[in-house]
């Protein structure tokens, strides 16, 4: 099926695409929209391997990430939140406070 | 109830209590268990000799303490091994060794460290008796360890004065070297018989068919660790410094007992030595010139111990001597009188300095026979012992020496005995010469000196009254008949059988002569002693420097070794090559850690793009080896 | 070629261009949206492939709920913020670099070590419709399901811990 290798290629841009907003993007909101973009690529491989492979458990991982997904939006956000509160900024090149 | 074992542990426990608990209990108690202990393990002693001469002459007393090690079917037993030997020299320790424990009640009265003091003579006691009960060389090699232990704490027992302590280091040392040859002999012995026990080995070489190893190499070796403990040329330098510690410690630990371990343990392994006539002679040669040339040393001392300290180098010698010749029950025999009269020279000498206050110069005394009389007279009965004055003591055992010198069949020779005669006539001469100075000639103390000149309490006079008297009559005890079952006396040249009482008369001569040189030079105090210095004053400076021995090790041994130690093994080994790899690979690990910490910049979208490469990464490898 | 697989390629195509609109576009909002519009997208690839749970869920969790919170946030903050102005960090270059990189990298990856195989004995292909997979999801899977629950707990305790901690630290 010429279908698996296109998604499957979509999905890896898709993640590549996500990575590449991750690390060159400045807004720290941004880069949580990529992640969730990465996540997605995520899961569209696991749906093409599910139904190459017609077992249920990809679709089963894919209910997992959207839990997890849930979960790192509801911890992100604040995290954010408290950021721009304290820093009065969302440029992440600003938090380098850490450094060797 | 194994009587042995009392024997050996009853100084122990005196050593734990005045070791643990002296400081706290306080010093009548620290009297008690100190001087109590080790008459108890006298009268132990006293018993199982009593056990021992109802068991028949050459019967042995055997207890096995515990075992040690096993290994397969062997192994190493702490036994113990009472015979008349053995018996002999556990009497003179426990014997001797509470008399001095006595004196000491007095002569350390005052010592802060009281307890700490009666704790190490305890195990010194203790050691000592390990030694010479102890049946295996195994047992006796711990005995002989200890005893170095214990006299190196007792010689630095002043260890705020740096010289002492580095007197002590210096014994410790010297011992070591010895100790190596011992410890190669024992090695030898056990590799060629399976066996370290000393009776065994005795058996082992008087048996027909001879032991696969040299005899005279073994002789020799265990020669090497006697010549360390008993102060003999080459390793004698330490005696004389170790004069630095209490002189109870002098008079028990390196007059009486301790040196005289060599002697032991010679006549003890007399099996080897019987079988090895050249390790005899090396033991003969060695032991006639360390009389003869301490001798010489004591002709000019002016400290009154290191004058009895070369007396004492020079008698060890003598008994070494006897040894060489084959006569073991002879050197005992001066083991035997030696412990009474150099004991007793010893605390006279401690009573003396007692009475001066610290003073051990005998050219600052003169004139005390009037002050302290009871010293005075133990001091000359003793003098007269050693100087072979008959019929004390010393006079007998001397004479056998000389007389085995020349006439034993196994060894014996007219130069030892020349050497040895002179080496006799020496010992008279510079014992009275000491007892002049110290006690008879008009007095050459300051005022201040001689005011407060008193006699010692009675604990130390009693001792050295009790020395005094069995230095006179200790010699009338015919010990190498005693010991003859166990260590047969050899016989004599045939050319010379029926000399024996003549050579008897040579040696009183030559002892009166000695007395007679003395009394000339020294009757009327330092004058014509000091013109003789002046006569021959390369003579003097040679002898006073103590022919330079101690100066020849420091430029032989002692720089060279500084200074490989120094450059070689400190500068190049451990600063260069352990400090500097160290110190290089710390350097390395922080240059490196400073340049790696940069990769930490703080910026999320950085460490991102190294996760992505790792990826990448992981990615590659699994196409190469998935 | 099907109306199906024309669908498929379409919705793959409009998923493309959200994501590269991501990248490009200054404001969060847009990049909200461009996410949005990805994520719809991908529910429709999904609806097509007939895999109907998953495509609803993506519709009612991800764009319903995830990026509904997002855009709320995006409208809660300072739009002068510099962050919003200056779109690209000092990564710009050695990013997109690194990320073409792992985009063949992973494609290299899936041509080599081929498809998946189908896993012998595996009955005929399984019903993605909600009802038969919500049944056998839950019959096959209900400890996950329920430990899932656990995740969710914790997510919220740290999420009230955070605020709470921001509150201390400001007052």
């Amino acid at each position: 099926m010429a279908d698996t290798q296109l998604l499957l290629g979509l999905s890896f841009v898709l993640f590549a695409l996500g990575l590449v907003g991750v690390m060159v993007r400045r807004n720290a909101l941004v880069m949580l929209m990529c992640m969730e973009l990465m996540l997605n690529a995520v899961i569209l491989a696991l749906v093409t391997f599910s139904l190459e492979t017609a077992t249920l458990s990809g679709a089963v991982l894919v209910f997992l990430i959207f839990v997890v997904a849930a979960a790192e939006i509801a911890i992100a956000i604040p995290i954010v939140l408290q950021l721009s509160r304290q820093r009065s900024s969302l440029d992440v090149e600003g938090y380098d406070r850490l450094q060797g | 109830m194994k009587l042995l074992t009392v024997i050996v542990l009853l100084p122990l426990a005196g050593f734990l209590l005045n070791g643990l608990l002296g400081r706290r209990l306080g010093r009548t108690f620290v009297s008690i268990v100190g001087c109590g202990l080790p008459i108890l393990a006298f009268l132990a002693t006293l018993k199982a000799v009593l056990l021992l001469q109802a068991a028949g002459p050459d019967a042995a007393l055997l207890e096995v303490a515990y075992r040690w090690a096993s290994f397969g079917d062997q192994g190493f037993d702490v036994a113990f091994y009472f015979d008349r030997l053995t018996a002999v020299m556990t009497l003179i320790i426990t014997g001797v060794g509470s008399l001095i424990h006595v004196y000491s009640t007095g002569y350390m009265k005052d010592d802060p460290g009281y307890a700490r003091y009666f704790a190490y003579l305890n195990l010194f006691l203790f050691f000592m008796l390990t030694l010479v009960l102890g049946r295996s060389l195994l047992v006796c090699f711990v005995g002989w360890e200890g005893v170095g232990l214990a006299s190196y704490l007792l010689i630095g027992f002043w260890f705020e004065d740096p010289a002492k302590a580095a007197a002590g280091k210096k014994a410790f040392i010297t011992n070591r070297v010895g100790d190596a040859g011992f410890l190669l002999g024992l090695f030898l012995l056990y590799w060629a018989l399976g066996t370290v026990n000393m009776d065994e080995i005795n058996a082992a070489f008087a048996a027909p068919v001879a032991p696969a190893v040299s005899a005279s190499l073994v002789g020799v070796l265990l020669f090497i660790g006697a010549t360390g403990k008993s102060a003999q040329i080459p390793l004698h330098v330490w005696l004389p410094d170790a004069m630095a510690g209490p002189t109870p410690v002098s008079a028990l630990i390196h007059a009486a007992t301790m040196v005289t371990a060599g002697v032991y343990l010679v006549a003890r392994l007399h099996g080897i030595y019987e079988h090895a006539p050249e390790a005899s002679q090396v033991v003969a040669v060695i032991g006639v010139l360390t009389a003869f040339f301490a001798a010489t040393i004591a002709l000019v001392q002016t400290d009154i111990k290191k004058v009895l300290a070369y007396s004492t180098v020079s008698q060890l010698g003598l008994m070494f001597l006897a040894l060489g010749v084959g006569a073991y029950g002879v050197a005992v025999f001066h083991v035997y009188t030696h412990a009474f009269f150099k004991a007793c020279l010893f605390l006279g000498a401690g009573s003396v300095i007692h009475a001066l206050g610290g003073e051990q110069d005998i050219r600052k005394m003169g004139g005390l026979w009037r002050r302290i009389p009871l010293t005075f007279g133990t001091f000359a009965v003793a003098t007269a012992a050693i100087a072979g004055i008959p019929p004390l003591a010393g006079f007998f055992s001397k004479d056998e020496i000389l007389w085995f010198a020349l006439a034993s069949q196994h060894g014996g020779s007219a130069a030892l005995w020349v050497l040895g005669s002179a080496a006799s006539l020496l010992t008279s001469f510079y014992m009275f010469r000491l007892l002049w100075l110290t006690f008879l000639t008009p007095s050459r103390m300051s005022h201040d000196t001689e005011h407060h000149v008193h006699e010692s309490p009675f604990s130390m006079t009693g001792v050295l009254i009790v020395l005094a008297a069995l230095s006179a009559i200790g010699g009338f005890f015919e010990l190498p008949h005693f010991l003859e079952p166990l260590l047969p006396i050899p016989a004599v040249a045939g050319s010379l059988e029926h000399y024996e009482h003549t050579f008897v008369f040579v040696a009183v001569a030559v002892a009166l002569l000695g007395l007679a040189a003395a009394t000339f030079m020294y009757r009327r105090g330092l004058a014509r002693g000091e013109a003789l210095a002046a006569r021959f004053p390369r003579l003097h400076r040679i002898l006073g420097g103590k022919y330079y021995i101690d100066e020849l090790y420091e430029a032989v041994l002692y720089r060279p070794l500084h200074w490989v130690s120094d450059r070689v093994f400190l500068g190049l080994g451990d600063r260069l090559l352990i400090d500097g790899s160290l110190h290089g690979l710390a350097a390395l690990t922080r240059r490196a850690s400073g340049r790696l910490s940069r990769v930490q910049t703080g910026q999320l979208q950085w460490y991102v793009a190294m996760a992505v490469i790792g990826v990448v990464g992981c990615l590659v490898w699994v196409w190469r080896h998935g | 070629m099907t109306i199906d697989q024309l669908l498929v390629y379409f919705f793959g195509a409009c998923a493309m261009l959200g994501g590269v609109l991501m990248l490009v576009a200054r404001h969060p909002m847009r990049v909200a949206l461009a996410l949005i519009s990805c994520m719809l997208s991908l529910a429709g690839i999904y609806a097509m492939l007939g895999v109907h749970v998953v495509a609803v869920f993506q519709v009612l969790i991800y764009v319903g709920a995830v990026m509904v919170f997002m855009v709320y946030v995006i409208m809660l903050l300072d739009v002068r913020d510099p962050s919003f102005v200056r779109r690209y960090s000092r990564m710009l270059l050695p990013g997109v670099v690194l990320g073409a990189l792992l985009a063949g990298a992973l494609g290299v990856s899936a041509v080599r070590l081929g498809a998946p195989a189908i896993q012998p004995g595996a009955s005929a292909a399984p019903s993605y419709l909600v009802q038969p997979f919500s049944v056998e999801f839950l019959r096959e899977y209900w400890l996950h399901f329920e430990l899932t629950s656990v995740l969710l707990v914790a997510a919220v305790v740290a999420a009230i811990a955070i605020i709470r901690t921001g509150r201390r630290s400001d007052g």
